[in-house]
């Protein structure tokens, strides 16, 4: 037994969603094959198959890539600072992946770590998650090395599972998606299959290992040789999160605004002093690498991956996280 | 031809004529083909040759950590090549301790890229080697015939590469800002049209300069037009029109009509297309007594 | 109704104050400034629309400086210097010249309306000339309108 939904009943819940005032966010198809999480402001934009998975990710919801942290204004000796309304439009996330799901607990952890990060919070408590579950993958997930797969609920408020006749078989996984989906599904005997993943080809331990001695390795240079250090990567992944914060505006007043920023940008950690510790490619690559499977797990016990594979189908020169640890796993076993 | 192109690498390697072999690799055959480096004869296997050999490689001749390796040896193929001209012009390569190996291309990309339907440098000109022999067209390849959907003046006029500009020109300058503005409203300013591109190798690009700030460096609109207006003209005379900006924007833009703006009135204006003629003069840092100005009061 | 052919007086509104074009004209210290300076020694009325921006030569204006002037509201932009032959500097305007014919087809293809840039040579003698191309600019600014059309893309978050 089971609850099921059509198509058309999720365009037309998003459709309510947005009438009441809230936003949604889904995959939309932009050009040629490009699909990307985008807001939506008409339901039938929304693309709910026909992909592995979307170039970007669901973080966008809840880290805007560009967001206004407060105005200020200069008269005379005095500076007038504006706050910023914090979000609180209720928002929709209708069709992630579980690996974008899976990013956000993920992120949790940092966004309240010594200091609660309030806009991340607002939107975060104000976004409902809907994934779709995966009915394949391609050569670059791994998710499941990761902890997850195809049908995990982390991170997920319900679970939509094709049933491939235009209806969605629907799991619930918390009070967020029993209030999203009430009365609006039928009882069913038919109940979706879910294949299993990609194969688990990590052993994220042996490799966490080799990070703890292997800071000083000669491979890093190796693997960064054809990074180009762009941020495709890290603008992509459900979980990597740094920003910048900077001044706009003239004269006599701006606004702070936080932009996303990457740890593979030449300048990422350039000082005032005009010194750079991490002046190499291999220096950045070595830190993204660390970040994610060494210090994020040290400090949250949680890796900073969730496998979906976005870094390597984005990167201009294929590289990302999975052939980095492959080929130390390659070495090191 | 690949067989070919691993056994004069293995060769070249051996002989000691060369430290480092810039090529291709390739984990799975549809995926892209990605840059490749490798110092050791037995390693050639990995170098693959295909369709998907989108990289353009020069880049990695800027690269520190490369020269570091030793004189190499590059894989070009024509369009490639022409951006190894401009760094030898601008003086950021010495060509002699490079060894090029030219391959002869029937275009990347399945369906083929936009570039190679109107390419003119199938054969590398100036490579210290030409692996592969000149051959029939690809089978999807599109007929250059005359264009009989245009006019007569259009037809002799229009040179095909820059088809895609022609018609894009014919829209009202407010359906072109229209276009760009959904265009540029999906740039996350991840800089990676700047990261491959070969041209793009300034030590502090405009977009870090904060003190103070010269671009606008947040992913709005204008900050997004402000950049992408910016590097579009620094590359004035000096986009060689690889695409490998617009194939690596992960967004989709399509950058390469702007480049192809610059090229236009680059080849209209002052009979220049960059790295196609050794001896002709950049346009930029150059002037000449006699540039029009029928703009000017 | 295109923003180029939208009329001033209409584009304010009623009750509000006439549409008044800003200007912001980059000038080369050694000619167009002095040009600028001698219009006002002459008593050569000119509209206080423009605002003079001065730089060395125009060799040094950025490209950059005609989207900023539109990004901050600019109505118009003029760009002047010194005459083929007499750059103060030998030859910063034939790089400036060349640099003006690539970046118009360059705006012309991005849609920003190039028919709000404008060159000009002007000397230090030619106080008169400055008078009338500001007085010209100034006048077939307030015809257009306000550029609303980059001043939405510069509000857009």
């Amino acid at each position: 037994m089971s609850e099921i939904i059509s198509r058309e009943s999720l365009r037309t819940m998003a459709q309510d969603w947005l009438q009441q005032g809230g936003r949604v966010f889904g995959p939309v198809r932009m050009e040629s094959d490009l699909v990307l999480y985008s807001p939506v402001s008409d339901p039938q934009q929304l693309l709910l198959d026909g992909w592995i998975r979307p170039a970007n990710s669901i973080k966008l919801a809840v880290l805007p890539r560009h967001e206004k942290l407060y105005e200020y204004r200069l008269k005379g000796r005095e500076v007038e600072l504006t706050p910023v309304d914090l979000p609180t439009a209720p928002q929709l996330v209708l069709g992630a992946r579980p690996c974008d799901a899976g990013a956000l607990p993920i992120l949790d952890h940092v966004f309240n770590w010594d200091y609660r990060d309030e806009p991340y919070n607002a939107r975060r408590q104000a976004t409902t998650v809907v994934t779709i579950a995966c009915q394949g993958h391609d050569n670059h997930c791994f998710c499941t090395s990761l902890g997850l797969g195809p049908d995990a609920s982390t991170g997920s408020d319900a679970m939509l599972v094709d049933l491939g006749d235009g209806t969605y078989e629907v799991r619930l996984f918390s009070e967020k998606g029993q209030r999203l989906f009430a009365g609006k599904t039928q009882t069913s005997q038919a109940t979706g299959q879910v294949p299993s993943g990609p194969e688990n080809i990590l052993d994220l331990d042996a490799i966490h290992r080799f990070l703890s001695g292997g800071f000083e390795s000669s491979r890093w240079t190796s693997i960064a040789l054809r990074c180009l250090g762009c941020a495709s990567c890290a603008y992509h992944c459900p979980t990597c999160h740094c920003f910048d914060m900077v001044d706009t505006g003239g004269l006599y007043g701006g606004a702070k605004v936080r932009n996303w920023d990457a740890c593979q940008f030449g300048i990422f950690t350039m000082h005032a002093s005009g010194h750079n510790p991490r002046s190499t490619q291999a220096q950045r690559q070595r830190q993204r690498i660390y970040h994610k499977f060494h210090i994020y797990k040290e400090k949250f016990n949680h890796w900073l991956c969730t496998g979906c594979g976005n870094c390597t189908r984005n990167c201009p020169v294929s590289l990302g996280i999975r052939p980095v640890l492959e080929s130390i796993q390659k070495d090191f076993q | 031809m690949l067989e070919a192109l691993r056994q004069r690498c293995r060769k070249l390697l051996e002989d000691k004529t060369v430290q480092l072999i810039i090529g291709y690799g390739q984990t799975a055959a549809h995926d892209p083909a990605f840059p490749l480096f490798i110092t050791q004869p037995d390693e050639v296997a990995q170098l693959v040759w295909n369709e998907q050999c989108f990289c353009n490689l020069t880049k990695y001749l800027l690269k520190p950590e490369i020269r570091a390796l030793g004189k190499p040896a590059i894989i070009l193929k024509g369009c490639d090549e022409r951006a190894l001209q401009v760094l030898q012009q601008e003086s950021q390569i010495n060509r002699a301790e490079i060894y090029v190996l030219g391959m002869v291309c029937q275009g990347v990309g399945r369906p083929r890229a936009p570039k190679c339907e109107s390419c003119d440098v199938p054969v590398p000109r100036w490579a210290d080697e030409v692996i592969g022999t000149p051959h029939a067209p690809r089978e999807d390849q599109v007929e250059r015939g005359p264009q009989s959907d245009l006019s007569r003046s259009e037809r002799s006029t229009l040179a095909p590469r820059y088809a895609a500009l022609e018609t894009f020109l014919k829209k009202s300058p407010e359906e072109r800002l229209a276009y760009w503005k959904h265009e540029l409203s999906r740039c996350i300013k991840c800089y990676a049209c700047r990261a491959v591109c070969p041209m793009c190798y300034c030590n502090r690009c405009i977009v870090d300069k904060n003190r103070p700030i010269a671009i606008d460096t947040s992913p709005t609109l204008k900050g997004n037009f402000a950049w992408h207006i910016s590097r579009a003209f620094h590359l004035a005379g000096r986009c060689v029109g690889c695409d490998e900006c617009t194939r690596a924007c992960p967004a989709g833009i399509n950058l390469r009509l702007l480049n192809l703006a610059l090229a236009q009135v680059g080849e209209e204006e002052f009979q220049f297309r960059p790295g196609m003629e050794p001896s002709a003069q950049a346009i930029i840092g150059a002037y000449s007594l006699t540039d029009k100005e029928d703009f000017i009061r | 109704m295109s923003e180029a052919t939208n009329h001033g007086a209409a584009a304010a509104g009623d009750g509000a104050a006439p549409f008044e074009p800003k200007i912001i004209a980059y000038v080369c210290n050694w000619c167009t400034y002095l040009g600028a300076d001698l219009a006002g020694t002459n008593r050569l009325e000119y509209p206080a629309n423009v605002r003079i921006v001065r730089l060395p030569c125009t060799g040094r204006i950025d490209f950059n400086l005609i989207v900023k002037a539109f990004e901050v509201g600019a109505d118009a932009v003029l760009v002047s210097g010194c005459h083929p032959g007499d750059c103060h500097y030998t030859a910063g305007n034939f790089h400036a010249r060349r640099r003006w014919v690539l970046f118009r087809r360059l705006l012309e293809a991005v849609g920003i309306e190039t028919q709000r840039i404008h060159f000009s040579w002007i000397s230090a003698a030619e106080g008169r000339k400055f008078q009338q191309v500001v007085t010209e600019i100034t006048e077939t600014t307030r015809q257009m309108g306000p550029y609303r059309a980059y001043r939405q893309i510069c509000e857009a978050t």
